[in-house]
This record gives C-alpha cells, structure tokens and sequence, in this order.
C-alpha cells in the first residue's frame, strides 16, 4: 500500500491531467485533423459554422 | 553422455504441425502440438465472429427510435474537411425542448485507419471526448471521457476490446482509482458455439468506496439466422431483469425490431414491451415505435439533396396524455464545395 503522501501526489498528478486532457482534447484533436487533412483546409472554415 | 541425435522427423508431420519446426522449443512442443491440434479442431469448426457484447442487442438499437428521438428545434451543421484521413467538424444547435435547456455543441472528429478521435464541449464547457486506438485488427483500446468544470461530474473509462475468430472479449474500467481501488470493473466474454448460437457473460464489479465491493454477473445469449436477417438475444442483468430482443430484416427497405424488458424484483415487477419499425427508402429514413407504456412515436429524416436533411419527430403519450415534436435539419458539407454552407436552416 502506498504511504499517504504517494497518494496524495497521485490525487493531485491526476488532478493536472484532468485539466490539461479538459482543456486541450478539442485543440488536440483540431491540432491533428488540421495538419493530418488531405487536403489541407484554411482555418476560417474550421471554426465558422457558415463560412 | 552427448545428447542423442534428434529423432528424424517425417516431412508429412511437419507439415501437419509447424511448431515441431522449432527445435529450440523441443522439450515442450508436445504441449505445443496440442496447441496446434486444438486450434485446427477448432478453426475446422468455421464458427463466425460472434460480435461484442456492447453490440448485442446493437440491431434493435438502430431500428428503435429511442436513440434517435427529439423533441423541440434543433440543427447539425457537419462540415467534412477531408474524407482520408476522416475530419469533421459539427456545430449542434438545440432550443425549445420540454427536457433539456437549448443548447450548442461543437464537436470534432478524426479518423485514420488506427486512430479515432471524438471531442465535444458545450456552452457550459463541458467536453467529452472519445479516443481509440487500433493494435491488430481486432485488439482496440479505448479511452472515454467526460470532463466538467463541476467536481463530481467527471468519468473516465478504459477498455480493451479483442476480438478472435469466434469469441470476443472486453474489459472496462470506470473511473479507477490507483490510490484506494475504487471504481467499477466490467469483464466480458462471447463464444460461438454453433454457426447461429452464441453465449457470453459479463461480470460486473463495483467498488464504490474502499470498504463495500459487489460483484454481479449477468449471462447473454445470441441467436443469429443462418442468412443473418434475424438476431434473437436475451441477456439477464443480475437482481431478476431480463431484456429479450428480436430483430428481422424482412427486406432490403424494411426491418422490424421487438423488445421486452422484465423486472422482476421482490417489491417491484413490470415489463416493457416495444415494437418497431424501419424504413429505408432512396431519400428518407422512416422509423415507428409503439411501446407497452402507451406511447406512439415516429420518426421522419427525409434528405432532400445529399447534403440537406429535414427531420420531424413526433411523440404521444396515451396514458400521460402528453406529446412531444420535433423538427430538425442537418446540413453537411464539404470544404470542396463552399456555395453549400451558407444555406441558411429552415425553422
């Protein structure tokens, strides 16, 4: 069993993790369809729903 | 004493089992014939894949219009980016609904061969997000996630999904804790054991806090039509419910589903019985639904070009004397044809 202070560095590891996955995933996700896409398309029509 | 020479090998045997090709591993190879005569036996067998069993009652799902139904306005604008690797992006607009606040919701999604990304957030945001990953072609890790800015909102599941010839297995873990233990563990395992029949079990184990744990099975079973156009399952949840399903495709256009849920507990027992209905015509999808607890639904998706949806969705409820309706649309277009994205939706 780990001591308490593992633990609660553990809790808190996870804690960022949460954040940084709760925070970045979209962008991620954007980040890579963007540069992966075939072919590549311009940024305006990303984001805008009508453009 | 030098070891004695290697017993020579008739070249018919060695055909029949190839692990006696590995003289390294000599010593065991019986266990390793017995290996190789097992899987022969059993690839003799020819059972099909038995589908997973997140899937199992998957075809009635698609039929029923219980996954699809809406109520209020609502509007999809999807926009393909590219097709290879797969890209969109959706922005969901939903207003007016007896249920739930409106709402806007923007998504992404990309897709590769090995990899599948999903991420949506809302007004509020709140993302969700889904990745898998490929290993083999039938070894697929998943990873799903819901994240709030509220504490106590917040999931996160792991699976590993492998699929054989004739069995699948899964296993799945929701919202494990490394530093107490807690969270709830799925493991599940489908066999064909004839060409139509399949049976599986899955085994719940939940451990809400570190001193309670609980552990609860429940058994399925598949049977599937020789020609595939009907699936019968039936799957008990432990605590005495049993869901049976039936599916029919009765042509290429029309598919017809039932679907009886029986609970029958000590202080309480009720059963729920659903029929519907599916048709697929060249430019409209049509679904209806009638089910025990008095309500009748249907549902319309009607394309009028490829790139333009009209959906009405409609629900009454006899015995509440309720009703609900819906209109949507569902625009999609590619970044190679821009003229398509400025349509306006229709109210």
């Amino acid at each position: 069993m780990p001591s308490e202070e593992t633990k609660e560095r553990i809790v808190k590891v996870i804690e960022v993790g949460r954040t940084v996955l709760h925070y970045g995933w979209i962008p991620l996700i954007i980040y890579v369809g963007f540069t992966r896409s075939n072919p590549q398309p311009s940024l305006i029509k990303l984001i805008s729903p009508l453009a | 004493m030098a070891s004695s020479p290697p017993l020579p090998v008739k070249e018919s045997l060695l055909d029949t089992y190839p692990s006696l090709r590995h003289s390294y591993f000599s010593p065991i190879s019986p266990l390793f014939n017995a290996y190789d005569r097992f899987a022969f036996w059993r690839a003799d067998l020819g059972l099909p894949a038995p589908g997973t069993v997140e899937n199992l009652q998957k075809e009635t799902k698609t039929t029923h219009l219980s996954n699809f139904i809406f109520d209020g306005a609502r509007a999809d604008l999807t926009k393909s980016l590219s097709m290879n690797p797969l890209f969109q992006v959706t922005h969901s607009f939903a207003l007016g609904s007896q249920t739930a606040p409106s709402s806007y919701n923007f998504g992404a999604i990309f897709g590769s061969s090995q990899v599948f990304m999903q991420g949506g957030v809302d007004h509020d945001g709140n993302v969700s997000g889904r990745f898998n990953y490929g290993w083999t072609t039938g070894a697929v890790t998943k990873l799903q996630a819901q994240l709030s800015q509220q504490a106590g909102h917040n999931m996160i599941q792991l699976e590993h999904d492998y699929q054989g010839l004739d069995y699948s297995l899964n296993a799945k873990a929701m919202n494990p804790s490394p530093t107490d233990g807690t969270g709830i563990y799925v493991g599940s395992y489908l066999q064909s054991i004839t060409k139509n029949v399949a049976l599986g079990i899955e085994t719940v184990f939940q451990r809400p806090t570190p001193d309670i744990s609980e552990m609860s099975s429940s058994y399925l079973a598949k049977i599937t039509g020789t020609e595939k156009n009907w699936i019968a399952t039936a799957q008990t949840q432990g605590l005495g419910v049993l869901q049976a399903t039936y599916w029919q495709k009765l042509s290429e256009k029309v598919e017809v589903a039932a679907d009886l849920q029986l609970i029958a507990m000590p202080n309480r027992r009720e059963a729920i019985t659903t029929i519907g209905a599916k048709y697929d015509l060249r430019l409209a999808t049509f679904r209806a639904q009638l089910d025990s607890t008095g309500k009748v639904s249907a549902l319309l998706e009607q394309r009028f070009t490829p790139t333009f949806a009209f959906l009405i969705a409609g629900e009454i409820d006899h015995f509440k004397a309720g009703a609900k309706v819906g209109v949507g649309v569902m625009i999609e277009s590619s970044s190679l044809t821009p003229e398509e994205m400025g349509m306006p939706p229709q109210p």
